[in-house]
């Protein structure tokens, strides 16, 4: 499962609330934009590329595994010459499904859940507590619009629309797109105030 | 970021009329993380004057005490309330006094006055004062703030009308503003009532 925000900030300045975080590298495989958005852009649809070369050249899709160490690999090369980028790749290969966390300094690790970004710290306390290895479909989704949502409440660079993507043996499909103003008030209704004390006409005598 | 933009804020002021209108709203965060979403920025001072204050909440709450007991000693010695034109110069002298090592928020001050004609100024953090007919505005959202007050200002508006241009304008921009937002809060008033209202925003 990915999720996403859709926010993209400029300093304190809100550039955009409708970015697409979610990269589609291809049917099967899935990227996460965090840092800057242009790096992150660029190299995803440069890793699609080279998957596609990969795939005509060897007859058979690469793995998340390979696609992951592509797209880390390069990255080294360009280390120390401020590229932004702190991605997650998921997606469904012969072994199953694969997650690698992949970043900027040309790190790259494999696990069974991330939170990338600034507002990861609130995303991580959410998805921590409520992960189980083995939920279903719907409990997992519910749990990755529940952390999106907790840090766009806290983090001021996050906002906009919490996106969730599922990734299954089929390929990618999109779960859901809930504006998070409306995810607040789902989770958190207002309670109309009882008035303790209300003003009444005075009556003519 | 500059401290002015460590707990982000953003104040409004409308004139209408025989009424105004003065807006915040209400985050509280240290840079980028959200610490509450109820902090008050706007303070009375008397039943016709409120002052909102943006930038550094330690400041907000420090400067906002001092100026209560400084209006607390006037009404004792002179047995009425200030006038607001009086009071902006008080706020303006006492942020001057401390001209090298100023308060780190700007005012935004809004007052009924004689005859019940409405007042708003605002000022820098060490007190240039700047009067203004239509609207002020303070703040991390101010350049937003100053284009949505632009656009949607219309002068002589009666109370309803001025309400829901302000609350229009405040929350449009600081859905534009990474470090404010999270609610609104107005106060409406005119010289029979003061209303005041919490406004449903975006929380992200």
């Amino acid at each position: 499962m990915v999720a996403a925000d859709s926010r993209a900030s400029m300093g304190g300045y809100i550039s955009s609330q409708s970015v697409k975080k979610i990269i589609e590298i291809n049917p099967y495989m899935l990227g996460t934009m965090a840092g800057g958005a242009a790096d992150c852009q660029f190299w995803h649809r440069n890793l699609g590329i080279k998957c596609r070369l990969h795939a005509l050249a060897n007859k058979r899709r690469i793995s998340v595994s390979g696609a992951s160490k592509l797209l880390a690999n390069m990255l080294y090369s360009y280390r120390g010459m401020g590229l932004s980028v702190g991605t997650m790749i998921a997606g469904w290969d012969e072994t199953g499904p694969g997650l690698y966390y992949v970043d900027n300094e040309g790190g790259r690790l494999k696990g069974d859940r991330f939170s990338v970004g600034s507002g990861s710290p609130y995303a991580y306390g959410v998805l921590d507590s409520g992960y189980k290895y083995d939920m279903s479909v719907e409990e997992t989704s519910e749990l990755a619009r529940r952390s999106i949502y907790h840090a766009t409440f806290r983090d001021g660079a996050s906002g906009g629309v919490a996106s969730v993507y599922h990734v299954g043996p089929e390929g990618w499909t999109k779960l859901s797109g809930d504006d998070v103003e409306e995810l607040h008030y789902h989770y958190y209704p207002v309670a109309p105030a009882i008035a303790e004390q209300v003003m009444e006409e005075a009556t003519a005598e | 970021m500059s401290i002015f933009e460590y707990n982000g804020s953003a104040v409004v002021a409308m004139v209408g009329k025989n009424c105004f209108a003065i807006a915040s709203d209400r985050r509280l965060g240290v840079q980028l993380q959200t610490i509450a979403t109820d902090f008050q920025r706007i303070s009375k001072i008397h039943d016709h004057l409120f002052i909102g204050l943006s930038g550094l909440a330690t400041d907000v709450q420090t400067l906002y005490q001092r100026l209560v007991f400084r209006h607390k000693l006037y009404q004792l010695r002179e047995e009425r309330d200030m006038k607001p034109e009086t009071f902006a110069s008080l706020v303006s002298a006492i942020l001057y006094e401390k001209r090298f090592g100023p308060f780190l928020c700007q005012p935004v001050i809004a007052g009924l006055g004689d005859d019940n004609k409405p007042f708003i100024c605002t000022m820098d953090s060490i007190g240039a004062k700047e009067l203004a007919k239509d609207f002020v505005v303070s703040g991390t959202a101010s350049e937003s703030l100053y284009g949505a007050c632009e656009a949607m200002y219309k002068p002589d508006m009666e109370a309803e009308e001025l309400f829901e241009t302000i609350s229009q304008a405040l929350l449009s921009s600081v859905d534009r503003d990474c470090l404010s937002g999270w609610g609104g809060h107005v106060y409406v008033v005119t010289p029979n009532e003061v209303k005041e209202r919490i406004l449903k925003g975006r929380m992200d």
